[in-house]
């Protein structure tokens, strides 16, 4: 699991790089979205494709470069923040938590479009998929992924890119 | 007071941006919410628009085309693109296409203040 070469040498950017604008953007969106701080707790020490009662929110990238940004939550910890969005209290993973979960991940997919693309018209993001359940496995055939643990509070959730260079 | 359309696809999305718009303390009367370019030229009819708040990346019809067919059936509101979108060709093109400004999100009601006070 690392940044794609081909990404490295066209974007002119380390995976540590990557992985702090990620990084920013993700403390960003969280600060000023939901007045939450969270931690980083790069780099990872072990991949993670196996989720329990949890959501994913993920856009693709297409164009320029290929792939996916993702958003791996907590069902408790999704619910907090969904509440903390809306401002009120969201007791269910439902519309509102997909909803939620689904435009963090194009916030955080935006932010990665603005590194590797400065004019915009090269790469597209695609509307959000929002995955949800008791225990699922997300699989990829591409191993040029980062991934990046963030906490808040006592709980944790992941941010993932997978990303390689198209043309 | 004025009467703002949300055009976005996300219904958390519309929700933190009248929010925003109250908090920061804009004068606002009635808000209106599309969740993509047809709902928001429907929503022209609905009633007198002071201002419109709108993405891009939209199913169905994306923000761009919104804006240009706005344009297009008379629409004189301000439209002010809110968008994870910052590129400088796609922000070139709504702004060529008969947008007025664009907000990058995330933003902050201090933020909306800044860039919409001078439009309502």
């Amino acid at each position: 699991m690392s940044l794609n070469a081909n990404v490295v040498e066209f974007a002119h950017l380390q995976e540590v790089e990557m992985a702090r604008y990620i990084i920013d953007a993700t403390k960003e969106v969280f600060s000023t979205m939901m007045v939450m701080e969270v931690e980083d707790q790069y780099p990872m020490s072990e991949p993670v494709n196996k989720f329990h009662c949890s959501i994913t929110g993920m856009v693709g990238l297409a164009g320029s470069y290929t792939g996916i940004l993702s958003i791996h939550c907590p069902a408790h910890l999704a619910m907090k923040i969904t509440s903390n969005m809306l401002g009120m209290e969201v007791e269910e993973v439902g519309e509102d938590v997909s909803d939620a979960l689904g435009e963090i991940a194009n916030m955080l997919g935006g932010h990665v479009k603005q590194v590797l693309s400065k004019g915009g018209s090269d790469l597209n993001l695609s509307i959000p998929t929002v995955i949800s359940g008791e225990t699922y496995t997300i699989n990829s055939v591409s191993n040029d992924s980062v991934m990046i643990p963030f906490q808040f509070e006592n709980e944790k959730f992941l941010v993932g890119l997978t990303i390689r260079k198209e043309y | 007071m004025s009467n703002i359309l949300i055009v976005d696809d996300s219904s958390t999305m519309r929700k933190i941006i009248s929010r925003s718009l109250r908090q920061a303390g804009l004068a606002v009367d009635t808000i209106y919410e599309a969740a993509d370019g047809i709902e928001g030229l429907n929503a022209l009819g609905a009633g007198p628009i002071d201002l419109i708040l709108s993405d891009i990346n939209m199913p169905n019809m994306d923000g761009l085309e919104f804006v240009k067919q706005a344009r297009a059936q008379g629409c004189k509101a301000p439209i002010v693109m809110i968008t994870t979108e910052g590129g400088e060709d796609i922000i070139g093109e709504a702004i060529n296409s008969g947008a007025n400004g664009s907000i990058r999100k995330p933003f902050t009601p201090d933020q909306l203040q800044e860039k919409l006070g001078g439009l309502i």
